[in-house]
């Protein structure tokens, strides 16, 4: 369908014999794609039909049969075992916590080092802040674990805290990347019209940069929302613990609840789907913006 | 310029407000309290959540002192707890390599003096102690034990005529003669490698070797572990394992790329006569034949018919922190655990075994038949477990059943063993004064 629609506007010659062979080429492309799609789908009709299978069922080794008959228990077991409500709640603040301080902070520390590249110290701050995208969790896990609950942020706070510091690295890359595009002369006019650095930032700048904060976002959104070990080690309370925390009671050794387990992530991968759908057109927007523009 | 001046107002509101609610949000956490001590208590057994929340609530009732809280987070949660300087109050958590090392590092408090600790069976102890112990305290008490053996399908067992088999040649025969009929003798799940190491490994060494004495004697080996020296896996666990593999004849075809969910589906639906699995695969299989007839018993690897052990292990044992903050009201809510009643009803529910010296044997036929060798002590701890989990031994044991030569295998597990040592001692069973 894409690559369709591309083609047919240009009207010569060329364009005629280029569209013949876009159209042969598209149907290898199709059948590739369509394979791709099939190693997305193929899972995904599995989650879907497994959910609502009953115990006996989830168990007779036909994973790709229907469900019947047609069962809501899974779904009340996952509920009330993971108090849903609850867990989705703390998953949706330290969600939406780290995508707003990742897209401000890192907006910030991006425009800060780029205006001011020719000063070493902005220059290595900003070598200092990429040297952080080789430090992985899991290396650091255990003096953060200690320094967390000395400070008494062994909550969903710390969570956000951290997992912001995690992202900032790649976020900052992404924006300073960006930033480079916009034309410096822009700035200057806003500033000879009176604009203080404060305010070129937030009217100018930050609009301008739209695009990139949503894939920032999008990235941010990822990231935090299935984040399991962080949260797993540094909230102390376990009423206070994320979806993915909770569902890791489903993964046992001795005993297979296909469905409950299913529920359970067909829930908790809801809001990531739906966010998705939605930040997917902002980006696709900004890039076609960009495209223009260039 | 008005616009100019709202603009960044509001998205400074916004942040402000987006604060304002994660803080409130962390201080409701923090305040829900009503007077009572909370007591956080870690338990993480999925399928038997739902009977200790009841059991929870019911102590929750019986007394106005304490609020015992369930926290069902798991044991990762609970190690991370500790580094931070919060454990839990108390624990009930599966006994292995992991949460040994709270005990031998001290972590765990004294609980000899408790009532609890008076009524435990004695001969448990080495058991306890395999993983290693801290000198002058009772730090975990067993709370339920799990007897693992051979599980067969008593149908097909009287079909055939076939007596449960005592001795080794009984086993090989009774194999032949369910092979002879068309039956599968035994259905085997080589893809899972815990399945491998829990049942073929255990049970075959497990069977003929005394385990405590060999890793006891391993141990005083230290660093020396080799072809040379006077104890080796390769020395002592060459034969069962070939022995193991000659069993291996016995089993599905199909049994490398089956795993533990296959196994349980397939034995459910009669496709086999025995199965090597211990007893939670019952609540499995139960799910697709809830009245199929089953019954246990030790897999004999020997010709005596008396040298007979299963396999058990600590799947509960009771842990209160040093640094627990309420350790008085976790003390009270431990021996209500303890109260016969309360104890014999959960491991009841288990399937388990009670470690306490005045309980009953269960009385459920599919474990019936282990009974009486847990009641006289003859069981064993499996040897894959007290290996600690830094070498991979589940593995090893899954490329001997596929094939693999054991003597060469056990010859990369005594190096591995020997490797480990150097760095950290092996924990003996017997409790020793430390060594500076």
């Amino acid at each position: 369908m894409a690559t369709q629609t591309t083609s047919p506007t240009r009207g010569t010659a060329r364009g005629a014999t280029r569209r013949v062979r876009t159209e042969r080429t598209s149907w290898s492309w199709t059948v590739i794609l369509v394979l791709c799609a099939v190693t997305v789908l193929l899972p995904l009709y599995v989650t879907v039909s497994m959910a609502f299978k009953t115990p006996e069922q989830a168990v007779d080794g036909q994973a790709f049969s229907l469900p019947s008959p047609f069962s809501v228990d899974g779904f009340v077991q996952a509920w009330n075992l993971t108090t849903f409500p609850v867990g989705a709640g703390i998953s949706l603040l330290v969600t939406a916590g780290t995508v707003v301080a990742t897209i401000l902070l890192a907006a910030f520390a991006s425009y800060a080092i780029m205006r001011n590249w020719g000063h070493r110290l902005f220059r290595y701050s900003f070598y200092y802040l990429l040297a952080a995208m080789f430090i992985p969790f899991p290396v650091v896990a255990l003096p953060q674990i200690q320094l967390t609950g000395r400070v008494g942020l062994d909550n969903p706070f710390g969570v956000i805290l951290l997992a912001t510091m995690f992202q900032l690295s790649f976020s900052v890359l992404l924006f300073t990347a960006f930033l480079r595009s916009i034309p410096e002369e822009l700035e200057e006019s806003a500033r000879l019209d009176g604009a203080t650095t404060w305010q070129t930032f937030w009217r100018l700048v930050f609009p301008l940069l739209a695009p990139m904060s949503a894939t920032v976002g999008i990235f941010a959104f990822l990231y935090a929302w299935n984040d399991f070990m962080m949260p797993s080690l540094i909230i102390a309370d376990p009423a206070m613990q994320t979806l993915p925390v909770r569902q890791n009671l489903f993964q046992s050794q001795f005993s297979n609840n296909y469905h409950v387990a299913f529920a359970s992530y067909l829930m908790a991968m809801a809001p990531a789907i739906v966010a998705y759908l939605f930040t997917q057109r902002w980006v696709m927007e900004g890039v076609t913006q960009g495209a223009v523009k260039g | 310029m008005v616009q100019g001046i709202s603009r960044p107002g509001r998205v400074r509101r916004a942040v402000a407000s987006v604060l304002a609610v994660l803080t409130s949000g962390v201080l409701l956490g923090a305040c829900a309290q009503d007077g009572r001590e909370e007591v956080r208590f870690t338990f993480s057994k999925r399928e038997a959540i739902g009977f200790m929340s009841d059991l929870v609530a019911e102590y929750n009732a019986s007394q106005s002192e304490a609020r015992v809280v369930l926290d069902t987070s798991g044991v990762d949660v609970v190690s991370a707890s500790f580094v931070r300087g919060n454990p839990p109050d108390i624990a009930l958590a599966n006994y292995n390599m992991e949460s040994a090392r709270f005990v031998q590092r001290g972590a765990l408090s004294d609980l000899s003096d408790t009532e609890a600790a008076s009524r435990i069976r004695p001969d448990l102890q080495p058991l306890m102690d395999q993983y290693g112990s801290y000198p002058g305290r009772t730090s975990a008490l067993p709370y339920s034990v799990m007897a693992a053996s051979v599980i067969y399908n008593e149908q097909i067992f009287a079909e055939q005529g076939i007596e449960v088999p005592r001795t080794w040649s009984d086993l090989i025969a009774a194999c032949e003669t369910l092979q002879a009929a068309g039956i599968t003798p035994i259905y085997a799940t080589f893809k899972d490698d815990w399945t491998v190491a829990q049942g073929w490994f255990d049970y075959a060494v497990g069977g003929q070797l005394d385990v405590i004495d060999f890793f006891d004697r391993l141990a005083e080996q230290g660093t020396d572990v080799g072809p040379d020296s006077a104890v080796s896996f390769e020395q002592d666990f060459t034969g069962p394992l070939e022995q193991a593999t000659e069993l291996a004849q016995y089993v599905n075809p199909d049994a490398a790329s089956r795993a533990y969910g296959d196994g349980n589906l397939a034995f459910a639906q009669g496709e086999a006569a025995m199965y090597l699995q211990g007893p939670w695969a019952f609540s499995e299989i139960a799910k697709t034949s809830p009245d199929l007839a089953l019954g246990t018993f030790p897999l004999p690897m020997t010709d005596d018919p008396d040298d007979l052990r299963v396999r058990v292990n600590v799947d509960l044992a009771a842990w209160i922190p040093v640094e627990a903050r309420h350790p008085e009201a976790a003390r009270d809510f431990l021996e209500y655990l303890y109260q016969p009643e309360v104890i014999e009803a959960y491991n009841a529910s288990q399937l388990g075994f009670t470690p306490t010296t005045d309980a009953a044997p269960p009385d459920d036929p599919r474990v019936a038949g282990m009974a009486s060798y847990y009641e006289d002590g003859l069981v064993y701890q499996g040897p894959s477990v007290l290996v600690p989990k830094t070498i991979p031994v589940n593995s090893y044991a899954q490329a001997v059943l596929l094939g693999d030569e054991p003597a060469g295998m056990l010859r990369t597990l005594d190096a591995d063993w020997a490797r480990l040592a150097f760095r950290q001692p092996a924990p003996v069973s017997e409790t020793k004064e430390p060594t500076p």
